[in-house]
């Protein structure tokens, strides 16, 4: 299986209208200092490359740049871990930095039952306790909203501890897009939004991982 | 599907081909089970009434039926064939049975897909005659099937279960085998029972299609080991459900399946993840265990679906209340809080002992004779809050429970649209009564758990059916 790049990944989150932050390909040093001003503080670069699946384990993000300077030591840093590794087409990518609930939305298709959908809340909460739910596709609203309620942290979604809950609108509709973006796209045979960043205004989608048949 | 399986379950007559005179062979068992109803011989055997032939080219008569050489001798039609001849020959049976113009062919004999790539070949040229003469295949590799209502014990199966209204449909035959030697005991009561093993043509959603139909079925309880059809099965599973309970059993649940590391959703997804999602999504109700499996069928078959999550507890031991009420809130059961003018109208009655618990549980208090059962299980049935009750009696000097039992039944037929579930707690002395309300399609449990576990399919079921 292949990862989509980030332009097509782009393309295609535009067109089942999928929000994600701002995020841009930056090409120089000096192109990524004056784009961070553009953007705002703070903001995140990180390596963008198809044929990197798992950036963490590279080193490949740089997060919570509050000025240009950081922007470009951390521009510099990316570049040496792109030539050092000798990762392939790679890019280094910008983008606005969110903050919020962490949660993961992914699909896999399955040979008996085709597209299935997972919901759950990310970093520990799906890594340890597998808190997370299951749909098969096609799902409607209402399908979406059970997903959400399923899992056990739906009470964090909520809002705990005067924290303000997430909008869950904004999840149900990234399920729904999702069910429909898969079902219309057979080539794509796996999909991470890992993580979503949800807050009391929207949920978007910060990091994407689209993996298609090879051709 | 219904006409085409109809000759399946309801045949006006049976041939056994490889019909054999050896009491050790699965060819004289099969033809055993037709003659009289059983090998192991009980209560619930029924000889088939139809008409009966054998075919095995070197006997004149098996068990005092005419045997044939070959199908095509047969001068009267054949509505169901059973096939139990080694697999090599299975083509070419089959093959007369075409002829024959047969209705369904059951094919007993192994030796099929599951020995891999040479049995597959055989399996794709006997699938390819059934399709192409549009005749229903049942198996191969298969027990069989049986109908008590249609007399038919069609399968090796050492026995005819009891006849009730749970179809069982099963992918393992060593597991319908064991049932209903298991049902006998248990007051499990079975309309069909169905082996499909390697289901070349006939597959486990034609058979809920049908049974969904099928007028001696009111729930139908699935042992599932793998789908070949995931989308149809949901498709099927969905529109079955809306008319009676489906309940699976699945196994194959920890099998690691294709880990695609990939991801973290294919890591993440695994296939029990998956089944458990299109059963729900399909409206099946998911058990854990095979007792589970025919526990929750019990209740789904005999009871009314719970209409709201709103239920009572009866009983007349305070522990045993407590730990319904546990098991109950664990499950998701609502154990609904009574209300005041229920209190009083429980005083009222006059039947009430100083000391009973005026809550839900409502523990009625040890020494409770019937007419103080009554009196609380009425009060409760009749009030509007109230859609559920679990009735928990535990054998005291002064109990009797046979009389319990009757009123119980009364009161089900009284208020039919509310469940009750049983836990007659105890064995050699309460046996008599748990009998009769078994009689009386009132489901009883010995274990609290399992009666909590039944109301809350019953709730799941009331839930699907809005």
């Amino acid at each position: 299986m292949k990862k989509l790049d980030f332009k097509k990944t782009k393309k295609l989150l535009d067109k089942y209208n999928i929000a994600y932050p701002i995020s841009q390909i930056v090409g120089s040093e000096k192109n990524a200092a004056e784009l961070s001003k553009k953007i705002g503080f703070p903001v995140v670069l990180k390596i963008s490359s198809s044929s990197v699946i798992h950036k963490t384990e590279i080193k490949g993000v740089e997060n919570n740049l509050q000025d240009q300077k950081q922007v470009v030591a951390a521009y510099e840093k990316l570049s040496k871990i792109i030539s050092k590794k000798k990762i392939k087409d790679a890019d280094i990518l910008m983008q606005k930095m969110v903050s919020g609930t962490e949660i993961i939305i992914g699909m896999k298709r399955d040979p008996q039952f085709d597209v299935v959908l997972l919901f759950g809340l990310g970093g520990v909460f799906v890594e340890v306790l597998e808190d997370i739910s299951f749909r098969i596709a096609p799902i409607d609203n209402k399908q979406a909203k059970e997903m959400v309620q399923e899992i056990k942290g739906y009470k964090i979604l909520k809002g705990v501890r005067g924290k303000k809950p997430v909008k869950i609108s904004a999840l149900v509709n990234l399920l729904t897009k999702i069910s429909k973006l898969a079902l219309e796209n057979k080539n794509i045979q796996e999909i991470d939004f890992n993580p979503v960043i949800a807050d009391e205004k929207s949920a978007l989608v910060v990091d994407m991982r689209i993996l298609e048949h090879e051709k | 599907m219904k006409n085409k399986l109809e000759k399946l379950f309801k045949p006006k007559s049976v041939a056994v081909i490889g019909a054999s005179r050896d009491p050790d062979s699965v060819g004289y068992g099969i033809l055993k089970n037709i003659v009289k109803g059983c090998v192991f011989e009980n209560e619930y055997c029924k000889p088939f009434k139809g008409r009966i032939y054998a075919v095995n080219p070197n006997a004149d008569k098996i068990l005092n039926i005419r045997s044939f050489p070959k199908i095509t001798e047969i001068k009267e039609d054949v509505d169901l064939a059973v096939i139990a001849v080694p697999a090599k020959i299975v083509p070419s049976v089959m093959m007369d049975c075409v002829k024959k113009k047969v209705k369904a062919m059951i094919v007993i004999s192994a030796g099929f897909a599951e020995l891999g790539e040479q049995g597959e070949k055989l399996q794709e040229k006997i699938k390819n005659i059934a399709q192409k003469a549009d005749i229903p295949l049942i198996g191969p590799n298969c027990l069989g099937i049986i109908r008590p209502s249609s007399n038919l014990n069609a399968s090796f199966a050492p026995a005819m279960p009891p006849e009730g209204n749970i179809a069982f449909v099963s992918q393992s035959g060593a597991i319908a085998d064991s049932i209903i030697d298991w049902a006998i005991e248990n007051h499990y009561k079975f309309s069909n029972i169905i082996s499909y093993g390697n289901r070349a043509d006939i597959d486990i959603h034609d058979f809920i299609e049908y049974l969904s139909k099928d007028e001696k079925t009111d729930a139908i309880a699935v042992y599932l080991e793998g789908l070949k059809d995931g989308k149809r099965f949901m498709e099927v599973a969905s529109k079955a459900s809306k008319k009676k309970p489906i309940i699976i059993l699945k196994a194959g649940r920890t099998e690691e399946g294709t880990k695609a590391i990939a991801s973290h959703t294919g890591s993440l997804a695994g296939s029990y993840e998956i089944y458990k999602a299109a059963f729900r999504q399909s409206n099946v109700i998911i058990a854990d265990t095979i007792e589970e499996l025919f526990d929750l069928a019990k209740a789904l078959a005999n009871q009314p679906p719970c209409k709201e999550n709103a239920v009572a507890i009866v009983t007349n031991g305070g522990g045993c209340g407590v730990l319904a009420a546990d098991h109950c809130t664990e499950l998701g059961v609502n154990i609904v809080k009574l209300k005041k003018s229920t209190v009083e109208k429980l005083d009222k009655t006059g039947k009430m002992h100083p000391a009973y618990s005026k809550a839900n549980p409502l523990d009625i208090v040890g020494d409770a004779l019937p007419e103080r059962y009554r009196a609380a299980m009425e009060t409760l049935l009749k009030e509007k809050y109230i859609f559920g009750l679990i009735v928990i009696q535990t054998l005291q000097t002064m109990t009797d429970p046979e009389e319990d039992a009757n009123i119980i039944i009364e009161l089900s037929k009284k208020y039919p649209q509310k469940p009750i579930i049983c836990v007659y707690m105890g064995g050699r002395f309460s046996k008599r009564s748990r009998n009769i309300l078994e009689a009386n399609q009132i489901p009883n449990y010995h274990d609290i758990k399992k009666a909590a576990l039944a109301m809350d399919a019953l709730i799941k079921r009331g839930q699907h059916k809005k």
